[in-house]
């Protein structure tokens, strides 16, 4: 379960910008959830404190009843680690090392024997359909196969939570429809919250609920 | 020579009075006093011997005090056609040195007179002319202007002789560089003595510093038995 | 223009760190070469203006090396019409029984006549003379001194000053204070004046002087006067103008200086990588600035020029910081340098003012602008050909391919071919360089290609060390061959560097050693002063045979060491008693020539032996004919041996002692070596000598290990620049390795980024980090002491051919490397936790739009 209670992110600079305001969000365990809202409005902001990239100014954000906020990096970094798989706008797959390794780094990061890294690895990349491009590097690879191998990469744990950024936002429309059709498969397969940010209505609207931002604030929550 | 009449010549003058200061050796015991302008006074004393005349003389000073330069010894031997050449003996070293008088113009030994000072004047290097007749200490003088004839003879310009006109003996004589006077030497209490006057006080004065040097003579003695070979390098050391 | 102010400024700006690092190549370099030849320049300047000082109004000297010459030669000159003044002058170094003034130099000179040339200047009162000249003259105790060494040991007329003397300590009175201007002012006034025939008796000196000081007559011209001179005194006369003597000075620092520039060449090399890579990199990340630029209406010239043109402000502003910088360390510098001019004088010159001519300035700015510039001409073809529809995409990463690889290859082998085939001229020095140029191209080509073997390699390594960091960082070094070779090159070259200077060092001093051992095997080694090279003190010849009467001494060698002038060059004469050498040297391996013979022959006055170094200075080789200019009468010999002998670094002609005697008509000694009777105690018969000559004489009479260690003090002293070269390499190696790693950890921030968002703790990069880092400098080491195993050949070769004439035995410089070791990784490693925190300080989101 994913809480967040009265939170509020400024961003301390020149004119010194708030992007969420006092914002309270509850979001069950198993949910498919969809973020839309214009730009600025304050999406990948929640986004990123849900995933804990980044500390709330005010307020708290709870994962399975466990509060963030008062956490050490470390500590932050071990509930991502432990509970969280990320899928970004634009991958953030690294460029030196190939689909395998990529997707085998969050489990190394982990100490897992070498072995079993393989084989998770390999067995996710065959779930995204990329079982024959574990060798390539990404730069090898289209836009469409490179966020399948950092979905890959996300589900690595098999994480009780999957963030997606904008994951369709740099694809063309087949391939987002493809890689949303991806995502839902594993949300039904394996059960995991899902949040997606989206710009797209019909990314919005595949999903059983949909939270609308604007200027920071919670200005619609539609459950279908 | 005109014995009587006064002549009508410098150079005869000049020539006149070097002759009458002519004699065949001379011998004296001197006091050296130097006066800075600062006030700082030094003293040496020397016996001094000379065996010839203008010219061609051998001169031996021998310091006898102040007891830091006892012993010390200096051979001069004139050349009348060149520099003279000069030798000294320190004891403490225990050895002669040639003195490198290369430079006349520089002090004798830290006093007002310069090495040139010291030396006999050829009177063909010189044109003489005379300037007049004055009176200085009470003596009528001629006083003749000598000029090097060629300017490497002579660190001064030009220099004024005093010479009276009754014993042709030297009461002053004023050197200039350009237009300034630089040296004054002027002899006093002149005795004749054994047929030579001689002034047993000079004094010797730099203008530029201001500083006085001033010579006293003692026990003058002129034409004593002096040995020839006793005027050489090697008798320096065997002293 | 406008584009540079737009666009590169906010960049460099931006980038301030990145920037500033990127400059710092080409500081150091320029630096580097700015300090040396400044400090070069000013030791030499220092050296001349003394010379000037003590010349005064000289304006010929008559000298006959340093052996000097009887009195008689005075009145000869003298005699010459052309010349108004000839002094005689005697140079001695002496120590003083001053605290804390060491050596003073004594300028034994005749005031009845030196007045005319040399302005002393003495206190109290213009022209007041010394105290009083004559008693200056009576009494050899009298000093002269400086105004400046008067008031630091306060000092007044009629104060006592101790001085050793060759008849021992003797207490000398202060008859006479110059004032701080002319020659008052050489060497600081550690300057004394005495009467020169004093000075003969005080430093033994016999009846000769070493130098009569001449000012020509009116209207007589230099050129002259030489002639006349030279007709008058023969061949064996050197009569030079006073700067000539300058001249000795150049050539003592000449090899130095050789070494020098091939230390800043080093270093603007590295300097030249480090801006290289920064390029690089900026290029990689400002793609999409560029592919704007292009999309907008960039032509590609215009690219092109906007990266040119940036890295030659960046040469311009690094070139004037490393002018700031070089002539700070020249300040630093100089004092060492001073110390080797110093053996010409045996006084320290004070090269305290630094100046520097602006050739040197603007020379030092053009290379680093070019340097810069240079290193900048890939990078930015690179960015013009950037394809902006391509840039425009995020996340893009060059690799090198195996195309690319497969032609650094073949490159480096045409290369390394090329070097090997060069090392067959070793003789047409063009080639030699041109080899030594492909060696490096051919390790530079390489270097990428070997980086990524030795990190495979590596990779069991680390991940036994720590299994996740390990292989990130291990994986990461060899995904990105770019990046790690940047480090790598940088590094690998300045240990190149410090492998060949240690080596040479290293293989100096083996080299001297067994010089020493089968030279220097005296039991006892008497001197009239502690140092060797202070030669203006000796012995009288009748010492030696007085010491031979002492009992338990069984053999007594006479040696004199003289420096002369042969076809130019300041060498070592070495007037040495052969057939009693022959009987004790341990020599065995002449360079060419038979031992037996060459000793037989030039015992009998039939020969000479000249040192290894002599023989490749001047091209002699055995049989050749020497003529060597000598005050008595030319020394016309063969040359009939060829040794090894570090007697001096300019080189060194070993004759009998009866052809120096002879030809000199100086029978004085240097030093008196002891052989002690089987069965005598050495420290007995070291006491009676002692004893024999307590209060008459003053003697150092030193056991072999002392002799010896003296020895190798004095090639510390030498070396000891070597090490302030291999510091030079070891600091720019630090810099090399914190730039690349700053600049290519810093590169990586969004990587590390997402390595954090996808669960890595911070302390997991932080290791990461260290080990790559640490990886990164093993490698660079490694490969660095493989080139430095070429680099030292080179050296070598260098200072054998074209720096000292020294043969040194290659010997690679294992502990040295062992030091140096732990010192680069650590700098590795230091270089790393900075940027590694920075990276981490980071806040992730920002982090990951890092572009």
């Amino acid at each position: 379960m994913i809480q967040l209670e009265g939170v509020t992110r400024r961003f301390e600079g020149r004119a010194g910008v708030t992007a969420l305001d006092d914002t309270s969000l509850t979001i069950a365990r198993g949910q498919m959830v969809s973020i839309v809202g214009p730009s600025g409005s304050g999406k990948s902001t929640l986004l990123n404190l849900i995933g804990a990239l980044d500390r709330p100014t005010s307020g708290d954000v709870r994962i399975d009843g466990e509060s963030l906020a008062r956490l050490s990096d470390d500590r932050r970094t071990k509930v991502r680690r432990d509970k969280i798989g990320f899928i970004f706008q634009f991958f953030n797959l690294l460029p030196t090392l190939t689909c395998f390794e990529n997707v085998g780094l969050p489990l190394h990061l982990r100490g897992w024997p070498r072995k079993e890294v393989a084989a998770r690895a390999r067995e996710l990349l065959e779930l995204v359909r990329l079982g024959d491009r574990l060798e390539h590097l990404p730069d090898e690879l289209s836009g469409g196969q490179r966020q399948r191998v950092a979905i890959a990469r996300a589900l690595s744990i098999y994480p009780p939570i999957l963030l997606a950024d904008e994951p369709t936002g740099n694809l063309d429309t087949r391939t987002g429809q493809d890689i949303l059709a991806l995502i839902r498969d594993l949300h039904s397969r394996f059960g995991a919250t899902v949040v997606i940010v989206t710009h797209d209505p019909a990314v919005a609207a595949s999903c059983e609920r949909t939270v609308t931002l604007r200027d920071g604030r919670i200005v619609e929550d539609v459950f279908r | 020579m005109h014995a009587a009449g006064p002549p009508v010549d410098a150079r005869a003058i000049v020539q006149e009075a070097q002759k009458r200061g002519r004699a065949s050796s001379q011998r004296y015991e001197g006091l050296l006093q130097t006066f800075e302008a600062q006030g700082k006074t030094s003293e040496k004393r020397w016996i001094y011997e000379r065996l010839g005349s203008y010219g061609a003389s051998k001169v031996i000073i021998r310091f006898t005090a102040p007891p830091e330069v006892r012993g010390v010894t200096l051979l001069i031997v004139n050349h009348p056609d060149k520099a003279s050449d000069q030798w000294m003996w320190t004891p403490a070293l225990e050895r002669d040195r040639r003195i490198a008088l290369q430079d006349r113009s520089t002090r004798f030994f830290g006093t007002d007179f310069s090495f040139e000072d010291l030396e006999e004047r050829d009177v063909d290097q010189f044109d003489y002319k005379l300037l007049g007749e004055e009176a200085v200490d009470g003596a009528m003088c001629w006083s003749i202007q000598s000029t090097p004839k060629l300017s490497r003879f002579s660190q001064y310009t030009r220099v004024i002789n005093w010479i009276r006109k009754d014993t042709y003996a030297w009461t002053r004589i004023d050197s200039y560089v350009k237009d300034d006077v630089v040296r004054r030497l002027e002899h006093r209490d002149l005795r004749n003595l054994q047929g030579i006057w001689t002034a047993l006080q000079t004094t010797m004065t730099d203008l530029r510093r201001g500083s006085i040097t001033r010579l006293a003579l003692d026990k003058v003695e002129y034409n004593v038995p002096l040995r020839e070979e006793d005027f050489t390098v090697e008798a320096l050391r065997r002293k | 223009m406008r584009l540079l102010r737009l666009i590169s400024w906010q960049y460099a700006r931006r980038h301030i760190l990145r920037t500033a690092l990127t400059v710092a190549g080409i500081v150091l370099g320029v630096a580097v070469f700015v300090a040396m030849r400044t400090a070069n320049q000013n030791v030499l300047l220092a050296f001349s203006q003394t010379i000037d000082r003590i010349a005064g109004r000289t304006q010929l000297q008559v000298t006959a090396g340093e052996a000097g010459f009887g009195e008689e030669i005075l009145e000869k000159v003298q005699s010459a019409p052309t010349v108004r003044i000839a002094v005689p002058v005697i140079e001695a170094v002496a120590e003083s029984g001053l605290p804390g003034q060491g050596t003073l130099l004594v300028l034994g000179v005749d005031m009845t006549g030196d007045r005319s040339l040399r302005e002393y200047d003495l206190s109290g009162g213009q022209d007041a003379t010394v105290d009083d000249p004559l008693v200056f003259l009576a009494q050899p105790d009298s000093l002269i001194i400086s105004k400046d060494l008067a008031e630091k040991h306060h000092l007044a007329v009629g104060s006592r000053l101790p001085l050793q003397t060759a008849l021992g300590e003797r207490p000398f009175v202060v008859r006479g204070i110059m004032e701080p201007t002319g020659l008052a002012t050489a060497f600081g006034g550690s300057l004394a004046v005495m009467d020169v025939y004093a000075a003969q008796k005080m430093f033994g000196r016999g009846r000769t002087f070493d130098r009569i000081d001449v000012a020509l007559a009116p209207g007589a011209t230099v050129a002259d006067a030489e002639r006349q001179l030279t007709a008058l005194l023969g061949p064996g006369f050197e009569i030079q103008p006073p700067a000539t003597r300058g001249r000795q000075a150049e050539a003592m620092l000449a090899g130095y200086a050789v070494m020098v520039s091939v230390s800043s060449a080093f270093a603007l090399f590295v300097g030249m990588f480090i801006i290289y890579n920064s390029f690089a990199i900026a290029v990689t990340q400002r793609r999409s600035e560029i592919g704007i630029l292009r999309a907008l209406g960039a032509t590609r010239r215009q690219i092109r020029w906007l990266f040119l043109c940036e890295s030659a402000a960046l040469g311009a502003i690094g070139s004037v910081a490393g002018l700031g910088l070089g002539l700070l360390i020249a300040h630093a510098t100089a004092a060492t340098l001073s110390g080797l001019a110093a053996n010409l004088y045996g006084v320290a010159q004070q090269a305290s003012e630094v100046t520097t001519r602006p050739g040197v300035l603007a020379l030092a700015v053009f290379i680093g602008v070019t340097t810069s510039v240079m290193a900048a001409v890939i990078p930015a073809r690179n960015a013009a050909d950037v394809d902006p529809v391509q840039a425009l995409q995020k996340g893009r990463f060059q690799v090198i391919s195996a195309q690319e690889n497969r032609t650094r290859i073949r490159l480096a082998g045409v290369a390394a071919g090329l070097s090997i085939a060069c090392m067959f001229a070793t003789e047409r020095r063009l080639l030699f360089y041109a080899g030594y140029a492909f060696a490096l191209a051919a390790a530079v080509l390489l270097a990428p290609l070997l980086s990524g073997r030795l990190a495979r390699a590596l990779r069991p390594v680390l991940t036994s060390v720590r299994p996740v960091e390990g292989a990130l960082a291990a994986d990461s070094l060899i995904q990105s061959p770019r990046r790690t070779s940047a480090t790598v090159l940088a590094l690998m070259l300045s240990v190149a560097l410090i492998v060949a200077f240690a080596g040479m060092a290293r293989a100096g001093y083996a080299s001297i050693v067994q010089w020493m051992n089968t030279t220097l095997n005296p039991d006892l080694v008497v001197m009239p002063s502690p140092r060797f090279d202070l030669r203006t003190t000796r012995f009288p010849a009748a010492m030696a045979p007085e010491i031979r009467a002492l009992e338990g001494v069984e053999r007594v060698q006479m040696f004199r060491f003289s420096r002369i002038t042969l076809n130019g060059v300041p060498i070592m004469a070495v007037a040495l008693e052969m057939q009693s050498v022959a009987q004790t040297t341990r020599l065995r391996r002449p360079v060419a020539g038979d031992i037996e013979k060459m000793f037989q022959l030039s015992a009998a006055g039939a020969g000479v032996i000249v040192s290894d170094n002599l023989s490749r200075r001047l091209k002699l080789s055995l049989g050749d004919t020497l003529d060597i200019p000598a005050p008595y009468g030319t020394i016309r010999l063969p040359v009939v041996g060829i040794i090894v002998d570090y007697s001096d670094q300019q080189g060194a002609v070993l004759l009998d002692r009866t052809v120096f005697v002879e030809h000199w008509h100086d029978d004085s000694v240097s030093d008196i070596r002891v052989f002690v009777a089987r069965g005598a105690d050495i420290a007995t018969v070291r006491q009676r000598i002692i004893d024999r000559y307590a209060g008459k004489r003053r003697l150092f009479v030193l056991t072999s290990e002392q002799s010896r260690s003296y020895v190798l003090n004095i090639a510390n002293q030498w070396f000891g620049l070597m090490y302030v070269q291999v510091a030079v390499a070891v600091f720019v190696a630090i810099l090399g390795i914190v730039n690349t790693l700053t600049v290519s950890i810093t590169d990586r921030r969004r990587e590390l980024g997402v390595l954090q968002a996808v669960g890595a703790l911070r302390r997991q990069i932080r290791r990461t980090i260290w080990l790559e880092a640490l990886a990164v400098g093993a490698i660079g080491v490694l490969l660095g002491c493989a080139l430095g195993a070429v680099n030292l050949y080179y050296v070598l070769d260098i200072v054998q051919r074209d720096v000292a004439g020294l043969r040194f035995d290659y010997e690679y410089p294992v502990t040295t490397i062992l030091a140096i070791v732990p010192v680069i990784l650590g700098a590795a490693f230091a270089a790393a936790i900075w940027p590694a925190e920075a990276a981490l300080r980071l806040p992730l989101v920002e982090a990951l739009e890092h572009e």
